[in-house]
């Protein structure tokens, strides 16, 4: 009896063992693949803080300063003379005006194509899709062709027109499997309750999908907002986003690597506030309770 | 209030068809059953009616008239969904006040109020009010679905499958609430349901549905005594009507008469019916109206016999129900212990029937009946 005991709790403790050890090893993995993947930022991070001298350097001691930041900004003595906050504004412009156009014409798109069928339905969303597959050079050079003909070059109108190719479609697909979820029975609950079927869309389904616009709206943006291809092909000054904007750091006479990367850091902020603070409507589940579970 | 009536309704999504032919008619101010088996297209039928489903032949007429090119929002009917629909977003106040605030049916905040307690507390869910309908049980849903039919008045209420998720005893006292109300406001209401209980207990008039065609449309009484086809005479009652088949054979004294397969069940033909001798019919009895006698029993005048074996009897309460294997089928009898006696499996029994209780159908399982 006691042996059986004694053998059983030999094997218990071993198999105790055995998972602790598992647990330290995935761990340790994970902190590898975490300093692997971050690597690049840090680097960049001691790089905008490095000075000129520095830069080339892969000593981790020296003197940091922020004087890389002031020059992109433009403050002070530092002025690195490119107009790095104009670029900053038209990514924001650009960006956001691409995500809201988009949402204006993909909500209605998403939610007919969730709910009717109509002739081409299937071919209409292919081709919307075939849009976020095919590579943007496809397109580039007709439209670099087309762009200053009608006067588009380096205009907001033009990059906002062009972003759609990136965000459009994102917005639609997404949001047409978040209508697909809903049950139709709660807008034709609402039609009966003596609602138009706009009212009945703003009043019952649009809330609903509102994580769903949330997350998209989200990702629509960093996807305009990192676009490089179009602005670098059809900007030249005005329009010019962060993304072309800061590699004028690196042409002239000499290669200012610290500037690029302060000018990087400061373009991954917005993307980085916007996805903090729209966190909490990035949650499913807000229809739950409404039908039969 | 108004009479719905429809008129050879077909309607099929891609290749399934949902409806095939659906006709019939709901009186201004009366309470009509729809019953049929799931995929019988009993909610297809509601969602043609509030203009939901549009169908692709036939028309719903409302007190006559034509009501193909009005909108849902404007049938004024109030329908209450199998799946609940309610708006997740809001709480159950809300979602019972929705269509007392909708352009369509808007009244002052004060009645709209007053009504929402009252119709909440004739439910039993007047201390859910606060809740969101994600915090309440699928039976509370469900009550909060039909608060919202009844909260307004409406031309007609569609009730789909209202009181399916409620235990049995609330359904018992719901049950009975609703033919209150339906007979206090006299607002023409469709019932769906696939409790063949309710269908009875609260129809004036029920309408049975298979596989997208109506069967038969009467009174719960015609519809229990006069069963139009083999199908809806075993979609009610429980257990359901047995079968025997058989066929027409000469009486040699004279006319005609079933005789079963076992050749033990000789029953007369229903009066008016002609039948050709060799016809292939089956003859059918609810399992209430027969009783269980001794095996060398005389069988009584007016009444019909068939030799069995006890094959199971199950004792339920003060009722048992004895399953009589007559040549291979069971034969379901049901009563009081008192009135069917002592019997115990094994023992050779009669069964016999009152002759005008004996149905007679067509060979198949959708065989019409046979007499008037």
């Amino acid at each position: 009896m006691t042996d059986t005991a004694s053998h059983v709790t030999t094997q218990h403790a071993t198999g105790v063992a055995r998972r602790r050890l598992g647990r330290v090893l995935t761990t340790v993995g994970l902190l590898a693949y975490f300093a692997f993947s971050l690597f690049p930022v840090v680097w960049m991070i001691l790089l905008s803080l490095k000075d000129k001298q520095d830069q080339l350097t892969t000593y981790f001691a020296f003197s940091p300063t922020l004087d890389s930041y002031r020059a992109v900004l433009g403050l002070g003595d530092a002025d690195a003379g490119v107009p790095f906050l104009r670029f900053f504004v038209s990514s924001l412009v650009t960006s956001i005006g691409a995500v809201l156009v988009s949402l204006l014409i993909g909500v209605p798109a998403a939610y007919a194509a969730a709910r009717f069928s109509f002739r081409g339905k299937e071919n209409l969303m292919f081709t919307l899709l075939s849009f976020r597959f095919a590579p943007e050079l496809v397109v580039i050079i007709p439209l670099s062709v087309i762009y200053p003909q009608i006067g588009l070059f380096d205009s907001y109108t033009g990059m906002i027109w062009v972003l759609q190719l990136v965000t459009l479609p994102l917005i639609v697909w997404i949001l047409r499997s978040y209508f697909e979820d809903l049950s139709p029975e709660i807008e034709q609950a609402a039609l009966l309750d003596g609602y138009s079927r706009t009212q009945a869309f703003l009043r019952t389904v649009l809330p609903l999908v509102k994580p769903g616009i949330a997350a998209v709206s989200l990702l629509a943006f960093i996807f305009a907002w990192n676009n490089f291809v179009f602005p670098l092909t059809l900007t030249s000054s005005n329009a010019q986003t962060v993304t072309v904007g800061s590699l004028s750091f690196i042409g002239g006479n000499e290669a200012k690597f610290n500037f690029t990367a302060a000018a990087a850091l400061i373009a991954a902020v917005p993307p980085l506030v916007l996805a903090l603070s729209i966190q909490r409507f990035l949650v499913r589940g807000l229809s739950f309770g409404s039908v039969k579970d | 209030m108004a009479s719905v009536e429809l008129r050879g309704i077909a309607k099929s999504f891609g290749r399934t068809t949902a409806l095939a032919d659906v006709s019939f008619t709901v009186a201004d101010g009366s309470f009509f059953c729809l019953l049929g088996p799931s995929g019988a297209g009993k909610t297809t039928t509601l969602k043609t009616i509030a203009g939901l489903a549009e169908p692709d032949q036939g028309t719903v007429l409302f007190d006559g008239v034509d009501v193909g090119d009005v909108e849902p929002t404007h049938r004024n009917v109030a329908m209450c969904f199998e799946s609940y629909a309610l708006y997740p977003q809001h709480n159950v106040r809300d979602n019972l006040a929705s269509p007392l605030r909708s352009p369509r049916h808007r009244r002052p905040e004060a009645e709209v109020v007053k009504r929402v307690t009252e119709v909440a507390t004739t439910l039993g869910i007047d201390h859910l009010l606060d809740r969101k309908v994600g915090a309440l049980s699928n039976g509370q849903r469900q009550r909060v679905a039909l608060g919202r039919v009844l909260v307004r008045p409406a031309d007609a209420y569609l009730l789909d499958e209202p009181l399916t998720h409620l235990d049995a005893k609330l359904r018992a006292s719901m049950r009975a609430e609703l033919k209150l109300i339906a007979r206090q406001d006299g607002t023409t209401t469709v019932y769906v349901t696939h409790d063949y209980v309710e269908a009875l207990s609260l129809g004036e008039r029920i309408g049975v549905l298979n596989e997208g065609r109506v069967i038969q449309v009467g009174t719960p009484q015609e519809i229990w005594e006069q069963p139009a086809t083999v199908f809806v005479a075993q979609a009610f009652g429980k257990p359901r009507m047995v079968l025997l088949p058989g066929a027409v054979v000469d009486d040699p004294a004279g006319g005609r008469f079933f005789r079963d397969v076992s050749g033990s069940l000789r029953a007369p033909l229903p009066e008016g019916a002609d039948v050709a001798v060799g016809t292939q019919l089956q003859a059918g009895f609810r399992p209430r109206d027969a009783r269980v006698l001794g095996p060398d029993a005389a069988v009584p005048d007016g009444h019909v016999a068939v030799r069995g074996r006890v094959a199971v009897t199950e004792l339920i309460g003060a009722q048992i129900e004895v399953s009589v294997e007559v040549d291979g089928t069971l034969l379901a009898v049901v009563g009081d212990r008192a009135r069917l006696g002592q019997v115990a499996e094994g023992d050779r029994v009669t069964v016999v029937v009152p002759a005008g209780r004996v149905l007679m159908f067509e060979h198949g399982p959708e065989g019409a009946r046979i007499g008037p």
